[in-house]
């Protein structure tokens, strides 16, 4: 593959149809005979459902009741631990029961009509006070084992809100702290963001003569659904249907199971396609970011060399599970950060709480420990009166070195990516007012990809689950199908994952796809070539997983290197902090898509850039108290720092590397460490007005 | 009942109920470009133009339209120099908030015809784009206007 020519900048097939407003997403789908469904919530964070009366219920209304569902399966990704209907339910939104109507004004007011009564539980809303002793439990028993969605060992503590435990052993973490001649300890929150991709959560299901359940949704993990949801059914998995139109937007909301088994169990009581499209308010309780605290103790020697390293987390996956387990795995390695530290110990937990779920979000755990473990860095460098670069440069792990995982690490570019973003600011001439960030996020592992290729007349179709939200992934494989194929890139056609039609993928998630996708494209076109030219079929599956009990095994085959830089200023007395300058630098092999890379790299810098300074889930009592668009802010173009800039590392024969989440984790920490060089130490995200004057005073 | 309208150039009867916002007439009239995103007039996903101004859709009373010219970007030109821009300067990556960010830069560059980056952002302050395009966007805008 060391003569294709990749890096062109080229026009999306569909560019012109999205920018006229012709993009099809899933909510503008329409079946004959749909009807539409509202959701009846619970008011109560914890409470049992002791009567759902339907008895005023509008004649042409079909209501899904919790006698509906009582024999089907439990559904969540990697413990299932969630019921189509929830009883009891477990936090403010969750869905006790459904209604579908032949209009949405008529589904609302049908909803409205359901009576239902509960007895309130006690509940908690912290993931500290969850793990306290007598701390009300959120499942009254730990759910089971996923099976094979799972990639990593869950391991639940029965009789606890832990849904998941990872540690992490390497060396001896306490005899590594007596060996330190200085030692720093901090602890460190983040808030709960939401994803809030501008196209809500949508599903449109429907149930075919023959007893097949078919879907159309908005889905990062079209075969995962249908997993997911043949265990809910009893079905065997090729009776369900998932087809996953184009997203306006994920970041990793449109994953596993959201809407889909309510919506399939109305559809099949309804006897007609049912059609769900989420309000805005219910997006702040369908799926969220892990709030987390992190506590980080490190310890170095006079000269800067880093001895020994301990990061605890507690992430908060709300009420059900969903891939919290994973989010606090990866949390737990990646705060150990792109280091050689000799001794390490980590111990994160994944809590059940009375709020809404948490999940995949771009930057998947990462973000959380990132924030905390490099603050921490600069908090060493300054006891250490090192520079807060040199500091990271004299312990960045290279080319063949271990990490705390035990694995070799290769293909190596820490030192590039934060000389790089310290240079862009200017940081060895004057670091004051600026900070760097450097990091390592590891790519799904295991996990499996495949893929075919067939001729057609205009050229070829290439076929795959890997699904398109905006991340630029049918450009990636239709630039990269045109070089291995010799043809033009709008030749080749790249039609919606289908599970009936498309070759299995684990999920389009961890900034995989280009790279695990692009290898299986070449492996399906040297099968085409090899055998008549018509069609060709690749798989590449990557082998790996850590132990959950030691942290010892193979995180990642694929790491996402990146680093980011911040000048910023503050007015003291307001606490108001400006970002003058915000650059990323973020490790690409060989780019595929010039203009998607570059897009990826300013989104997650922008959306960096929120959970920097303002994104914050709040909540009382359980209620999410700024559930909305104006309560809870965006950044818009205004908010862009006064220069935003990033670049894409590329190495002469290198692989396309991931890199749609990279340059988000450290794009807070850069901030906070360039807040930090001014005297102003903040723990807590987002760095608010308040916050940051709390700590100048 | 009915509301009578100009709705891209063309007159134009649609069915309504009096309590009801355009955003969810016009969706059924068949124009899915006006996407219902937050409800209540803050992101600008469902911008149209009401006697060329921008206004949220999920805000305006189907009522108010009544005898007025709406344009929703379906009915711009295939070649108007603002989809063209966006297209070439690479302005969105999911594509969703683009219609109201053309639509609102319209109006925009109809008022201020060589705005400066400041003016733009904000111009288009009250359209969202959590893709976080803003970078292209600003540059798509200036490309419209030069």
């Amino acid at each position: 593959m060391q003569d294709i020519k990749y890096g062109r900048v080229v026009h999306r097939r569909e560019d012109f149809r999205l920018t006229q407003g012709r993009g099809l997403y899933a909510g503008d789908i329409a079946l004959d005979g749909m009807t539409h469904a509202v959701f009846v919530r619970s008011p109560h964070a914890h409470a049992r459902v002791l009567s759902v009366d339907a008895s005023a219920l509008p004649a042409a209304a079909v209501a899904l009741l919790p006698e509906d569902v009582a024999g089907l399966g439990r559904y969540g990704c990697q413990l299932k631990d969630q019921d189509v209907l929830a009883n009891p339910a477990r936090f403010v939104g969750d869905v006790v029961a459904a209604v579908s109507a032949p209009t949405p004004a008529a589904a609302r007011a049908a909803a409205a009509s359901l009576n239902v009564s509960y007895a309130e539980l006690p509940a908690v809303f912290d993931p500290l006070a969850a793990v306290a002793d007598g701390a009300p439990l959120v499942h009254a028993e730990s759910g089971s084992s996923a099976g094979d969605a799972v990639s990593i060992g869950v391991r639940p503590l029965a009789g606890t809100n832990v849904c998941h435990r990872f540690r992490l052993v390497h060396g001896d973490a306490e005899r590594g702290f007596e060996d330190a001649d200085v030692t720093v300890e901090e602890t460190f929150r983040t808030a709960g963001a939401q994803h809030a991709p501008m196209e809500p959560h949508a599903t449109l299901a429907s149930w075919t003569d023959g007893g097949r359940l078919e879907l159309t949704t908005g889905t990062q993990t079209p075969f995962n659904l249908r997993d997911d949801l043949a265990g809910v059914f009893g079905l065997e998995p090729d009776r369900i249907r998932v087809v996953a139109p184009l997203m306006g937007g994920s970041f990793g909301a449109k994953t596993f199971t959201r809407l889909e088994a309510v919506v399939a169990c109305l559809a099949r009581k309804a006897g007609r396609p049912v059609k769900a499209v989420l309000e805005r308010s219910e997006e702040f309780v369908t799926l969220g970011r892990h709030p987390a605290v992190v506590r980080v103790k490190l310890g170095a020697a006079k000269d800067g060399t880093l001895v020994a390293k301990r990061v605890d987390c507690w992430a908060d996956t709300g009420a059900y599970a969903d891939c919290g387990p994973g989010v606090t795995t990866k949390m737990g390695y990646a705060g150990i950060g792109p280091y050689r530290i000799p001794h390490v110990r980590v111990d994160a937990l994944a809590v059940y709480t009375n709020l809404p779920p948490n999940g995949a979000f771009r930057g998947y755990g990462a973000t959380q420990s990132v924030w905390a473990s490099e603050r921490a860095m600069d908090m060493l460098a300054e006891r250490l009166d090192i520079s807060p670069l040199e500091l990271r440069l004299r312990n960045l792990l290279r080319d063949g070195d271990r990490f705390a995982t035990g694995e070799t690490m290769r293909d190596v570019h820490f030192d590039e990516c934060l000389r790089a973003a310290a240079d862009a600011v200017g940081y060895e001439q004057d670091p004051r007012g600026k900070g760097l960030c450097v990091l390592l996020k590891g790519m799904q592992t295991p996990s499996r990809a495949a893929i075919a290729v067939e001729r057609t007349p205009v050229g070829y179709t290439i076929r795959s689950a890997s699904c398109e939200m905006g991340q630029g992934v049918r450009d990636s494989l239709r630039l990269q199908g045109a070089a291995l194929l010799g043809c033009e890139p709008g030749q080749i056609e790249v039609p919606d994952p289908d599970t009936d039609s498309s070759p299995f993928d684990t999920r389009t998630t961890s900034s995989r796809s280009t790279y695990m996708m692009g290898r299986a494209l070449g492996e399906a076109v040297a099968d085409l070539s090899a055998n008549g030219g018509e069609r060709g079929y690749g798989e590449i599956a990557n082998e790996g997983g850590l132990d959950p009990d030691t942290g010892q095994g193979v995180a990642s085959t694929h790491w996402h290197q990146g680093a980011a830089a911040a000048a910023v200023s503050v007015d003291e007395e307001t606490g108001e902090l400006t970002v003058e300058r915000l650059h990323a630098a973020v490790y690409a092999g060989r780019v595929v898509d010039r203009a998607g890379a570059e897009l990826q790299n300013e989104g997650s810098m922008i959306m960096g850039l929120g959970t920097a300074l303002f994104e914050s889930v709040e909540h009382a009592e359980g209620q999410i108290t700024n559930a909305n668009l104006s309560d809870y802010c965006l950044p818009a173009l205004g908010d862009l720092p006064g220069a935003l800039t990033h670049e894409l590392i590329e190495r002469e024969g290198a692989e396309p590397h991931g890199l749609g989440e990279t340059a988000l984790p450290p794009v807070p920490a850069a901030i906070g460490n360039a807040l930090g060089s001014l005297g102003v130490h903040v723990t807590d995200l987002p760095m608010t007005p308040e916050r940051v004057a709390e700590a100048a005073a | 009942m009915m509301l009578d309208l100009t709705l891209n150039a063309r007159p134009t009867a649609l069915e309504c109920e009096p309590d009801e916002m355009i955003i969810h007439v016009l969706r059924r009239a068949g124009l899915s470009s006006v996407r219902e995103t937050c409800g209540i007039g803050v992101c600008g996903a469902c911008t149209v133009l009401l006697d060329g101004e921008p206004v949220s859709g999920c805000l305006l009373l189907a009522g108010q339209a009544v005898g007025r010219e709406l344009t929703t970007v379906e009915g711009l030109p295939a070649e108007h120099p603002l989809p063209m821009a966006f297209d070439a300067e690479h302005a969105f990556q999911c594509g969703w908030c683009t219609p109201g960010m053309v639509l609102t830069a319209k109006r925009l560059l109809e008022e201020n015809p060589d705005p400066s980056d400041e003016e733009i952002a904000a111009g288009l302050g009250g359209n969202l784009c959590r893709c976080g395009c803003y970078v292209r966007i600003r540059a798509a805008v200036r490309r419209a206007a030069a």
